[in-house]
């Protein structure tokens, strides 16, 4: 049976469900690589220019992690999922940075998917991706399709249930998954999934609200509609192809009685220098909700991190008081 | 009217405006103030050429613009976000004006900076600035080869202040083909030192940093001081000359850079990426350096910088990373080294 190896970084939060069912319906095994740790972290810088992002370091440690495990690596290039929106050209550049920095790599299974060429071109990427395993275009369609339905699921089991990327892909593979209570105050985290989610670089961020008794509220529990009111209302058309992750869901949780915003960047991220401050903005001119922009790098200190965490907390539990006050 | 600096790219714009009779502010030369003030207003991770533009817009609000002409445009470079964030920044700060974007379509951008004049007329205004933009850079070319070999360093960069001076004020064709043809002779009449064999060396990169003096530390300006011959394949007139042919038939300079490019990098990146990796894949033979420039953080270079190394053609290179702290002394020190590095190079390779 043929490997597929997937680094559990970048689009792995939002397209793994997906991935899974295509190879494993042509008959492949999928591999993951273990959650990231320091050592990944520091292999994958170890290979790319210093002021590379830091996501893309952890997606070459991934990758790197990898190499000796399976027969291909799945790194695909998303271009543009919507007409005239395009991606960071680090996501398009993603396959040919790799080979290049890690020569030793497997062979890497690249799909270019761009909308802006049309279905045809897009239904032709699937069949060469499928190519790989099979030579039966029809159980191409079949897996592809069946892929689909897959990340339709997974897609509602995080808007409708509330759960977090992570979680949605345990409660697929059948773990349990402990709901949260809704009555809770919540804080809402805007950023990218590979931030969110990679408990090494954010330093665990989402289990330390929780354990400081706040609901958290993620980008992926948001439907399109609401994501891409909030986008018009904020800067117009969207430009990025994850502009919807940043300024909409960051629109989005100013305006709904959240008890604060946190927004996470990566160092060095082109697309959320802007779009971030765009939020940033936004956050100011309303003047009602808490917002914190929290900046990750491979050096930041889980001290550092925890430090302005709890004064974040802190001033909303302040802010409570008060209002509770000025009601007696 | 106004818009933001880059390179002498303001020559022409000034030259279609007074064509068009359009009431047009050139934003003050791009100076530390201007520096300052973008980078005071803008998010702290902005790349160098958003500052310096934000800049340039608030020193020409200042003067009492009321119109901001911006070019956006979608891609993946960050470039064409740019003026969303400006624009909400200019108007926190408490200016009021009106700003003509992409999103208005090309047309009606035209017409409302024109005045609604009639098209022959914007054509015509249009063609004069080209014109003197590429006689602009006709001259630039001469000057890079001249610089390497001049007796007298800084003379040949003093007839260039000049002819952009001429060019600026040429007030018809014919003027300008004089302006042209009168700088191009003192530059070819200089006196040069007695056995030139200057370094090639390329400059590359990000193309707002490449064409815009202010913001790469006049770097060729100083490779030409070192005795280094500049060859600069991403020029304006690359980016102006409107050729259907050469464009259909895919034989513009950037096209051959992009094919060069194809084995190690498949598709569109953004911004100058895929042409900074094609120079040094097409240029490895011919000339004896790269330089490679680029604001901090910039995105597509990144990644070009990532993939340059692994290319099978061999080619010294040298990244100069510009940001608004870059102090031009550490930058003339690497150059330096750089350029002695690659002459040793060149002797040993003859010696042998």
């Amino acid at each position: 049976m043929v490997k597929v190896g997937i680094p559990r970084a970048l689009l792995y939060y939002q397209y793994y469900p997906m991935w899974r069912r295509f190879f494993e319906g042509l008959g492949a095994e999928v591999i993951v690589s273990p959650p990231t740790t320091q050592a990944t972290l520091a292999s994958g810088s170890s290979r790319v220019v210093a002021d590379t992002c830091l996501p893309v370091k952890v997606s070459c440690g991934h990758v790197l992690a990898l190499t000796d495990k399976c027969d291909c690596i799945f790194i695909p290039a998303l271009r543009s999922i919507k007409k005239k929106i395009y991606n960071c050209s680090k996501f398009l550049g993603l396959p040919d940075m790799t080979r290049a920095v890690i020569p030793e790599c497997p062979p890497i299974l690249d799909i270019d998917i761009d909308i802006n060429k049309g279905k045809r071109r897009l239904y032709q990427a699937i069949y060469k991706l499928g190519r790989h395993f099979s030579w039966n275009p029809l159980e191409i369609r079949k897996a592809a399709l069946a892929a689909w339905q897959a990340h339709q699921e997974y897609k509602e089991l995080m808007v409708n249930q509330g759960l977090t990327p992570p979680r949605a892909i345990a409660s697929i593979s059948g773990e349990e998954t402990t709901p949260t209570s809704p009555d809770k105050a919540a804080i809402a985290l805007v950023g990218h999934p590979y931030l969110l989610y990679d408990e090494l670089i954010n330093h665990r961020l989402i289990h330390r609200l929780e354990q400081a008794g706040y609901r958290v509220l993620t980008p992926e529990m948001l439907t399109a509609q609401e994501l891409e009111t909030a986008i018009t209302r904020l800067t117009g058309r969207p430009y990025w192809t994850y502009e919807e992750e940043v300024v909409g869901s960051g629109g989005h949780y100013l305006e709904s009685g959240v008890a604060g915003v946190i927004g996470v960047v990566a160092f060095g991220c082109g697309p959320d220098s802007l779009m971030m401050d765009m939020v940033q903005r936004q956050a100011i001119k309303l003047g009602t909700t808490p917002f914190m922009s929290l900046t990750l790098e491979e050096h930041t200190a889980e001290a550092g991190v925890v430090t302005r965490l709890e004064a974040f907390l802190d001033m909303i539990q302040r802010k409570k008081r008060k209002q509770a006050d000025i009601c007696v | 009217m106004t818009f933001p600096h880059m390179g002498n790219i303001w020559v022409g714009v000034k030259a279609m405006a007074n064509k068009l009779n359009v009431d047009l502010v050139v934003p003050p030369p791009t100076s530390q103030r201007t520096l300052s003030l973008g980078a005071k207003y803008s998010p702290e991770m902005a790349c160098l050429p958003f500052k310096l533009t934000l800049g340039n817009m608030i020193e020409a609000l200042e003067l009492g613009a009321d119109t901001i002409a911006t070019v956006g445009q979608y891609g993946p470079c960050r470039f064409g976000y740019y003026h969303k964030v400006q624009e909400e920044i200019l108007r926190e700060l408490g200016y009021k004006f009106y700003m003509v974007k992409e999103s208005l379509g090309i047309m009606n951008m035209v017409k409302y900076l024109t005045n609604g004049a009639p098209l022959p007329e914007i054509i015509s205004g249009f063609r004069f600035g080209l014109a003197k933009l590429e006689a602009l850079d006709e001259v630039e070319k001469v000057v890079y080869k001249v610089r390497a070999i001049e007796r007298d360093k800084g003379s040949a960069t003093r007839i260039y202040k000049d002819a952009i001076k001429a060019i600026d004020s040429a007030e018809d064709y014919k003027a300008l083909k004089r302006a042209e043809q009168e700088h191009l002779q003192k530059l070819t009449g200089l006196p040069t030192i007695s056995s030139p064999d200057p370094l090639k060396i390329g400059v590359i990169g990000e193309f707002f940093i490449l064409i815009d003096p202010f913001a790469n530390m006049d770097i060729e300006i100083e490779l030409g001081k070192l005795g280094v011959e500049v060859r600069h394949p991403q020029s304006i007139r690359e980016w102006i000359r409107f050729n259907p042919l050469l464009i259909t038939l895919k034989l513009r300079e950037k096209d051959k850079s992009i094919r060069a490019a194809k084995p190690y990098i498949s598709s569109h990146i953004g911004g100058d990426g895929r042409q900074s990796v094609g120079e040094k894949v097409l240029h490895a033979s011919d000339w004896d350096g790269l330089i490679h420039i680029q604001p901090f953080g910039c995105l597509p270079e990144i990644m070009a910088r990532n993939i340059m190394p692994s290319t099978r053609e061999k080619l010294p290179v040298l990244d100069v990373i510009f940001d608004e702290l870059t102090a031009k002394a550490g930058m003339l020190n690497r150059l330096e080294a750089f350029v002695d590095i690659i002459q040793k190079k060149k002797r040993d390779k003859i010696c042998a």
